[in-house]
């Protein structure tokens, strides 16, 4: 498209070292991708000692899956799908420049996102209150295994680092609907949508294997 | 996908349901009672599925340069070097064998 666009036409949001627009965000996209991969590598510890711990303690997992509200996951685990969903047609939205759907989609997407924090809220409170808390707070009662509180530590590690997450994914499509309300983002220039949406399927991801591994342990 | 490719609408919401469906199934499969690893082992076949229709569609990657898939693979190379690594340590601290003397 740009081969025969002039200098004069260049738009507002291409900076000059790129040729155009299109290998901008093919740059912008692959240096989100490699985020992505420390991401992945960052829960990656976490998972590494969640799988060291129910290796060596098989019967201990099985026991503290049980007290983890498997229906609560799951409903948390449909609300990112839906809000997967919502983001990519955000995406769709500036694609075929239509504003209206794009805050639409943005929207429902924090909607959805602050649904996910208010189940696990209730999640945790529950938790909390029949004491089981991390390492030395642990006071359950409930779980005949001297190692029990190691399980919720790695538990809210786990958890606790995805909702962290969740929230950053807040804050960042709450920026792009101010952005999207201005009319920054149009088919030629999506950029930022795209980066965010990249980030949220990635927390999608990681709940997707946190789910059976810490809710559906048989 | 590049900037012009418009995401095709129905692939996005088939995806949504598929990924829905495979929600279901893992809690089937969880009331169902399989041989001791095998649990696992389709709990996490199902997710990998669902991951990799994540990847594929909601991100672009079956539409985007195979560049992308690359630098996504590298990283779970790297996370399996890593447990490999530590899973030969931790579980084999009580073999029966002495390696180091």
């Amino acid at each position: 498209m740009a081969n025969n666009s002039g200098a004069a036409e260049k738009e507002a949001h291409l900076a000059h070292h790129f040729v155009d627009s299109e290998q901008q965000f093919e740059a912008s996209k692959l240096g989100m991708w490699v985020f992505l991969v420390t991401e992945i590598l960052f829960f990656g510890g976490l998972f590494v000692a969640y799988i060291v711990y129910r290796s060596w303690h098989p019967d201990l997992f099985e026991q503290a899956a049980m007290t983890l509200d498997t229906t609560l996951g799951a409903v948390n685990t449909g609300v990112l799908i839906v809000s997967s969903l919502t983001i990519v047609l955000a995406v769709r939205a500036a694609q075929i420049n239509d504003q209206r759907q794009q805050l639409i989609m943005l929207g429902s997407t924090i909607a959805l996102a602050i649904t996910f924090m208010v189940v696990k809220y209730f999640e945790y409170a529950s938790k909390f209150e029949a004491g089981m808390l991390p390492a030395g707070l642990y006071t359950y009662e409930g779980i005949e295994h001297e190692l029990a509180p190691v399980f919720y530590s790695i538990y809210y590690m786990l958890t606790g680092l995805h909702g962290i997450h969740v929230i950053i994914g807040i804050g960042l499509i709450s920026w792009l609907m101010v952005n999207a309300a201005k009319g920054t983002y149009h088919s030629g220039y999506f950029t930022p949508i795209e980066i965010v949406a990249l980030y949220w399927h990635l927390v999608d991801i990681i709940w997707i294997f946190l789910f059976p591994l810490l809710y559906l342990i048989e | 996908m590049s900037l012009h490719h418009v995401l095709p609408l129905k692939t996005m919401i088939g995806t949504a349901v598929a990924l829905f469906v495979l929600t279901i199934l893992t809690v089937a499969v969880y009331y169902i009672d399989f041989p001791d690893p095998l649990n696992t082992i389709v709990a996490l076949g199902i997710a990998t599925v669902k991951a990799a229709l994540v990847c594929m569609f909601f991100m672009g990657l079956y539409w985007d340069t195979k560049f992308n898939t690359l630098v996504l693979l590298s990283s779970l190379l790297f996370f399996l070097i890593m447990i490999g690594i530590i899973l030969l340590d931790t579980l084999f601290r009580d073999a029966p064998f002495q390696i180091y003397g």
